[in-house]
């Protein structure tokens, strides 16, 4: 049995014991706060429990424990709650952290992180979402939208603000340029 | 330090005072930036989304280290300031830009020492770094993040869960610290808050 497989089939035999929950259709009010995505059908590891290992899966995810190990939800969203801990890769469509995760995140679409977070690693995104008091190191990366390039700082100054030194309402002085 | 109560009064009067308005500063280092390829930026925070948005559409790499909440945390452990230092464990020559708003302002003489050199050992060749220094007549207790809007425009808000010191410095002494680096530009407005844009050789 690889890596792999040993992993799979820890997973399996975790859910096989019940000791994740799992609910069908169930939508908590604090649930939708966090989720830009509807939940039709979620697995939640629940705030005792502890896996090491990997975790592939095609639903949505709620951990409240903690895991150790790589995660890949293909086309779901993965929610690391206030209780939870992450510590491994997360690839997912949508991650809302508001736990500790230590960890690259690769999210086709958007990364929410809380003010309740502790985040340290990489994010690859084509969104994100930080709210202040999130206890952060990252290095975030965007997916560049070749459509939807970010206008350049000279033509967004033109459209919308007046550019260096031309603000007579506010700039009282310029000074000090010593070489 | 001032209790949490007193820190949202004066952020709420600081709020009133500064308003919002166009960072010279800002669009300056954008401008800067956006000639480069590749571009990688440290920004030492407060955390905050919009400011996260703006700049991660901009350069290749964000990188986020909130030292403002570090150095709040580390204090409430008892913990000395040096070890805050350990956060900002990045390669020599990482980036190409670093903000470090008004950091300097919650630091003593020698620990912004350490941090300019610190910069100094992460910023790339003519990288530049921004410092920000509230004007005294709207100095207070609290913390503020500067929040970037459309057209450069910055606007604080208040972090009254961050608790920092407050150290007030003249133009000179803040030139004098950051000797390291070149002083491209510097700009004083009306409500008080001086910006600087500093250059590595």
């Amino acid at each position: 049995m690889n890596e792999s497989q040993q992993k799979t089939s820890f997973y399996e035999m975790v859910k096989g014991v019940s000791m994740l929950g799992r609910s069908k259709g169930v939508k908590k009010a604090d649930e939708t706060a966090v989720s830009p995505v509807s939940r039709e059908e979620q697995t939640v590891i629940g705030e005792h429990i502890s896996i090491k290992g990997g975790i592939k899966g095609k639903e949505d995810l709620v951990i409240n424990g903690s895991v150790n190990g790589t995660i890949k939800l293909g086309g779901c969203h993965l929610t690391v709650g206030p209780t939870g801990q992450v510590e491994g890769e997360i690839h997912a469509d949508n991650v809302t952290i508001s736990g500790r995760v230590s960890g690259n995140i690769k999210a086709l679409d958007k990364v929410e992180i809380t003010k309740e977070a502790d985040f340290n690693g990489e994010v690859k995104a084509k969104r994100i979402s930080v709210e202040d008091g999130a206890y952060l190191k990252a290095v975030i990366e965007l997916e560049k939208d070749a459509e939807k390039k970010a206008v350049p700082a000279d033509k967004l100054a033109d459209q919308a603000a007046p550019g260096p030194g031309k603000e007579p309402l506010t700039l009282i002085s310029e000074t000090d340029k010593r070489k | 330090m001032a209790s949490l109560a007193d820190r949202v009064g004066e952020g709420r009067h600081l709020e009133r005072d500064l308003a919002d308005y166009t960072s010279n500063v800002l669009h300056l280092f954008v401008e800067a930036l956006e000639r480069r390829q590749e571009v990688q930026v440290l920004d030492v925070g407060p955390v905050c989304g919009e400011n996260i948005s703006f700049l991660a559409h901009r350069v290749r790499r964000l990188s986020v280290c909130d030292l403002f909440i570090r150095m709040d945390r580390d204090h409430r452990k008892g913990v000395p300031l040096s070890w805050t230092w350990q956060h900002l464990d990045y390669p020599p020559r990482s980036f190409d830009g670093i903000l470090l708003w008004d950091l300097a302002d919650h630091l003593d003489d020698c620990e912004v020492r350490r941090l300019v050199e610190l910069c100094r050992t992460m910023v790339r060749p003519s990288g530049m770094v921004t410092v920000f220094v509230l004007g005294e007549h709207v100095l207070s207790h609290v913390v503020n993040s500067f929040v970037i809007g459309d057209g450069f425009r910055l606007h604080l808000r208040p972090q009254p869960h961050l608790d920092l010191s407050l150290h007030v410095r003249q133009n000179r002494e803040v030139l004098s610290l950051l000797t390291p680096f070149t002083p491209v530009r510097s700009f004083i407005y009306r409500n008080g808050l001086r910006e600087f844009l500093f250059q590595l050789d």
